[in-house]
């Protein structure tokens, strides 16, 4: 019988083989950052372990670092003797280090793929959960805990059991392909399958509507698998996935003979089996905004807060729904379009890559950004930020009166001197909208770059189908 | 394994309420316990439990796993849920912090808040003491039966079956 594509890459990394157990996996890539890393370097020392890897182990900082005033000095010591300590494993064990200066130091699942170190076929991993996003490039890759870290470091495997293929499909074609994003489409998944729908399974998300999207597109879509609950997310590669890589910095030599072979293995079996399948038509997919504390409480724009009794029958469902609208100051029956905001964050390994700057930029050029509202913009990476600054959009956003920033996480995760106050509502390009999330007590609507940005001007989300997009 | 419960009747318990993002600089376990759940219950260690029991996708979200560890050093020993989120899970297991335990609809529902608990994973049952009732737990899959047994994930070795 065929195999699915994540079969594939399953069956071609393992090491050693448990008849009905787990299976030791080979790991192709390991990405490292300042905040899951330095229990597991400590481990190793303690247990006189060497990296087994270092050449497939690339480290940067992202999670702590301040995005501006990067030549003073970091004002948070705990923050700074993470990022120290960061400096000094690299160091000690032999990796390469994208540090806070660095032209390549961005967020990690941002400067993969843009240096050519995610590939096809291959297995990635990081102490991140949204690892997922380099599946856009048909590579296996997952976020893991701190102790698989140490592992990986010490011996470039994981025993891991075997999840189950999902598809998903999104067939047909968006409507509106500048107001409904990649991002409406995947959060359109989410509300649909749960948070949970995905747990125990691999996602390859296939048809017409995900063949149809550029590679920074597929990664927003693989990005949050992980809040569907999937262990990973990807997308067979084409041509799309071989010319985005090729000529990169870290792209390998053989590559023109790489992309060969991977054409030859790199796709799901017209005769395999996947143990689930959803599928939902992209034609009926509008502009999405979360109106809740997960990435599943999301509405149309058009719609308005539901009352908990029309969100589920479920009862357990209900009662989260009734927490959560508490939690985010909203009466149910108020129309989306009515929610007032005051911050707006266009950032995060979600969306903060060129295509998503260009598309906010379109829609504020020469606009102002609403009285009463504080909007920023922080690149993915330090690269992002020069391609942007190279096509003008710093200008863009800075006349509209938006802050633009140093590369990293920012205010994805509160965990930086980004953060929302308390009771301070944000729509927000990342990808989590749970309690406290983004600083204790904010409220955080997650939506697309073109929504974000219009809400900025606005002042309160829009059905951005009916505006000007302006030109990208 | 034997002790109180606290009861949270809720799904999607996610990793950024078990420990929000701003202690995650935090190294020292004893300290890191001491902000466990502070984004869900700020009465969580007043309330004094050994085993948490909540609803489906225990621990979504981030793959930090500084959340069993400040559960674990906040006295937790294992936490009982309808379902996990798969790094929590891992998390749990391989830092040998503590045990997540799959149980059915029947024990989330009859289980109360503050009961007390006897956990007897060899037999893979929950009693209630407070009631006298048992429930059956959804027993460990073969590798985290072992690697729970080595007492982690760096203790564990492959016996050559």
């Amino acid at each position: 019988m065929g195999r699915t594509l994540f079969e594939k890459i399953w069956d071609s990394h393992i090491v050693e083989d448990r008849r009905d157990g787990p299976s030791l996996l080979y790991v192709d890539r390991h990405l490292i950052h300042e905040v899951t890393s330095p229990q597991a370097f400590e481990g190793l020392r303690e247990g006189g372990r060497r990296v087994r890897r270092p050449d497939l182990t690339i480290a940067t900082m992202d999670h702590n670092v301040p995005t501006e005033k990067r030549s003073l000095p970091i004002i948070d010591q705990t923050s700074a003797v993470q990022m120290q300590a960061l400096e000094k494993n690299c160091a000690d064990f032999g990796i390469k280090l994208f540090d806070i200066h660095s032209p390549n130091q961005g967020i990690v699942h941002v400067i993969g793929p843009q240096l050519g170190i995610t590939l096809p076929g291959t297995t990635i991993v990081c102490g991140d959960s949204h690892t997922s996003t380099h599946g856009a490039f048909g590579a296996m890759a997952f976020g893991i805990g701190t102790s698989e870290v140490e592992h990986v470091l010490a011996s470039q495997t994981l025993w891991l059991e075997k999840p189950e293929p999902f598809e998903v499909r999104v067939d047909g074609r968006r409507r509106d392909r500048r107001a409904v994003t990649a991002k409406d489409i995947i959060l359109s998944i989410i509300r649909k399958i749960g948070t949970g729908g995905g747990t125990g399974t691999v996602i390859e998300y296939r048809g017409e509507a995900i063949e149809d999207l550029t590679m920074e597109q597929r990664m927003t879509i693989c990005n949050m698998s992980i809040e569907a609950g999937a262990r990973a997310g990807m997308v067979a590669p084409d041509e799309r996935t071989y010319e985005y890589l090729r000529g990169r910095q870290y792209t390998p030599k053989n590559f023109e003979a790489l992309v060969d072979s991977w054409k030859d293995t790199l796709y799901t079996d017209g005769d395999a089996k996947f143990a689930r399948t959803f599928s939902m038509d992209a034609g009926s997919i509008a502009p999405q905004v979360s109106w809740g504390t997960n990435p599943g409480m999301t509405c149309d724009v058009t719609e308005s807060v539901p009352h908990p009794e029309e969100y589920s029958q479920d009862g357990a469902q209900q009662r989260g729904a009734a927490k959560a609208l508490e939690y985010m100051g909203l009466e149910p029956g108020t129309p989306m379009t009515e929610i007032a905001l005051d911050r707006v964050f266009i950032g995060s390994c979600t969306n903060a890559r060129l295509e998503d700057l260009k598309e906010a930029a379109g829609v504020v050029r020469g606009q102002k950004v609403a009285f009463g509202v504080r909007a920023m913009v922080v690149p993915g990476s330090q690269m992002v930020k020069r391609q942007a600054e190279g096509l003008g959009l710093d200008r863009v956003f800075l006349d509209a009166g938006f802050e633009w920033r140093e590369a990293g996480c920012s205010m994805c995760l509160g965990m930086n001197p980004d953060i929302l106050s308390s009771g301070e509502r944000c729509a927000s390009t990342s990808n989590r909208n749970f309690e406290g999330r983004q600083g204790a007590g904010g409220r955080t609507h997650l939506v697309s770059p073109v929504m974000a940005a219009a809400a900025a001007i606005e002042g309160r989300f829009v059905d951005v189908r009916g505006i000007d997009l302006g030109t990208v | 394994m034997k002790g109180r419960v606290i009861k949270y009747e809720r799904d999607n318990i996610d990793t950024d309420v078990i420990i929000p993002g701003q202690y995650l600089k935090v190294h020292d376990y004893a300290e890191l316990a001491t902000h466990a759940m502070e984004g869900l219950d700020p009465d969580f260690h007043s309330r004094k439990g050994d085993f948490v029991l909540a609803g489906k996708n225990f621990g979504c979200g981030s793959s930090r796993e500084h959340a069993p560890i400040a559960l674990s050093h906040s006295g937790i020993k294992a936490v009982l849920a309808l379902s996990f989120a798969r790094i929590f899970y891992r998390n749990s297991v391989d830092g040998a912090f503590l045990l997540p335990v799959e149980i059915g609809e029947d024990a989330y529902r009859a289980i109360s808040d503050g009961d007390e608990l006897e956990l007897d994973v060899p037999n893979n049952t929950v009693k209630n003491a407070t009631s006298g009732e048992s429930y059956a737990i959804k027993p460990f899959s073969d590798i985290i039966s072992k690697i729970i047994a080595a007492g982690g994930l760096f203790k564990y070795r492959p016996d050559g079956d």
